[in-house]
């Protein structure tokens, strides 16, 4: 993002930016950054709170005013993160293998009753907000858990998208499921808890234990791709985790 | 404040290890007065409306999106953050409404036609020709002032 700036800077537009990564900004110099610290993914710092989005905003535009730069200026109210980590992780001890999966249409149906539960809620979230960001997929909700599923014998199955390997699709899948949840309880429950969501969604839920015994398969497979979206960390949130998963390096970027 | 040396191992490691672009000779452009700014958003969450091609996983070019657009999907490739606060309000990323309200009461100009995402993914050095040829989109729009976010 620091990069971009000066793309757009020398094009002659007036850049300012926001980041989260501190020792980032000061290494690449953009003429004009505010430095957020937030966890990343909340760059205006709350959901529906208009009042400190403003803030945030007034804060990077004041900026402006700067005679010359490159200036940072930090912004002065923190959110705080757990641990050092900008996100949700994994706990590095949970991890499933292969053995635990058992019979695939036993774990199907778990998942299938476990959406189906949260539909009616999901649909009031989705009316409420007048939007939803599940469907990058552009599979039916329906069609979620038995795709995934379909991975979990270790045959890869057909993309039913045309134009798309299954195993692109699959990440895209995977995303849906969580915004799935996660969109549903947030509004359900009225809260704004990213920890919480993250533990709730991977920890607790059959649908996150279905997404761990598929990193146990993608871990165990002959695929370089399935391979490398666990050593990515592109699947399973264990990207601020303190160490890799078992099996993998973490060193696939 | 979190630094990258209290960062948990996987990611300390990422994100100390990335190669970081060098400008020598840095541009400076002049800003224009609030008054008349005319701001558009730059966002490297690789979102886009929902019937775009999904970015690939270090995509090099760009999505528009229009500054009535809300029906947006997120196409992209890391999990590191979070995305659960953008689901229950897309200003949290992507702040449409609030420039908006900034520009009704007097505090900007105005609020572009178009935005435009990236994927963050992506070494920034591979997207220099599409950012500049979404500054040349932004300029044709009256575009003066860029608002960059990242994810």
């Amino acid at each position: 993002m620091s990069g971009l700036a000066h793309y757009f800077e020398s094009e002659g537009l007036s850049t300012v930016l926001v980041g989260f990564v501190r020792e980032h900004i000061e290494a690449i110099k953009p003429p004009r950054s505010l430095f957020l610290d937030f966890p990343m993914g909340r760059g205006m710092g709350k959901p529906n709170d208009p009042a400190f989005q403003k803030k945030v905003i007034r804060a990077a535009f004041d900026l402006f005013n700067a005679p010359e730069g490159p200036v940072i200026a930090d912004f002065p109210e923190v959110i705080p993160v757990k641990d050092g980590r900008m996100g949700y992780a994994l706990p590095p001890e949970l991890v499933l293998s292969v053995d635990d999966i058992g019979g695939v249409e036993a774990v199907l149906a778990e998942v299938t009753a476990e959406m189906e539960a949260l539909r009616p809620d999901y649909d009031t979230a989705v009316a409420e907000r007048g939007r939803t960001t599940v469907g990058a997929s552009g599979l039916a909700i329906e069609d979620f858990a038995p795709f995934v599923a379909g991975f979990l014998d270790g045959e890869i199955p057909q993309s039913p998208r045309k134009g798309m390997p299954a195993i692109t699709l699959l990440k895209l899948v995977v995303e849906d499921l969580e915004a799935y949840f996660t969109e549903t309880r947030t509004h359900r429950d009225n809260i704004d808890d990213l920890e919480l969501m993250g533990k709730w969604f991977w920890e607790e839920s059959k649908t996150g234990r279905m997404l761990l015994l598929l990193e146990a398969v993608s871990v165990a497979s002959d695929n370089k791709v399935m391979l490398q979206i666990v050593e990515m960390s592109l699947m399973a949130p264990r990207f601020w985790s303190e160490g890799p998963l078992p099996g993998t390096s973490a060193a696939g970027w | 404040m979190t630094k990258i040396p209290e960062m948990p191992a996987v990611g300390r490691g990422f994100i100390s290890n990335l190669d970081l672009p060098v400008v020598d000779d840095p541009s400076w452009t002049h800003p224009m007065p609030a008054s008349e700014r005319r701001i558009s958003i730059v966002s490297t969450a690789a979102v886009h409306r929902r019937d775009d091609k999904p970015f690939s996983w270090l995509a090099k070019d760009y999505r528009a999106f229009h500054k009535t657009d809300r029906d947006l999907v997120m196409t992209h490739v890391a999990v590191e953050f979070d995305r659960s606060a953008w689901q229950q309000d897309l200003n949290t990323i992507i702040p449409l409404d609030r420039l908006e309200e900034m520009a009704s009461d007097g505090e900007i100009g105005s609020v572009a036609e178009e935005h435009y995402s990236f994927m963050g993914a992506a070494d920034p050095v591979t997207m220099e020709k599409s950012a500049r040829q979404a500054a040349t989109r932004m300029k044709q729009d009256g575009v003066n002032t860029v608002f960059l976010i990242p994810i």
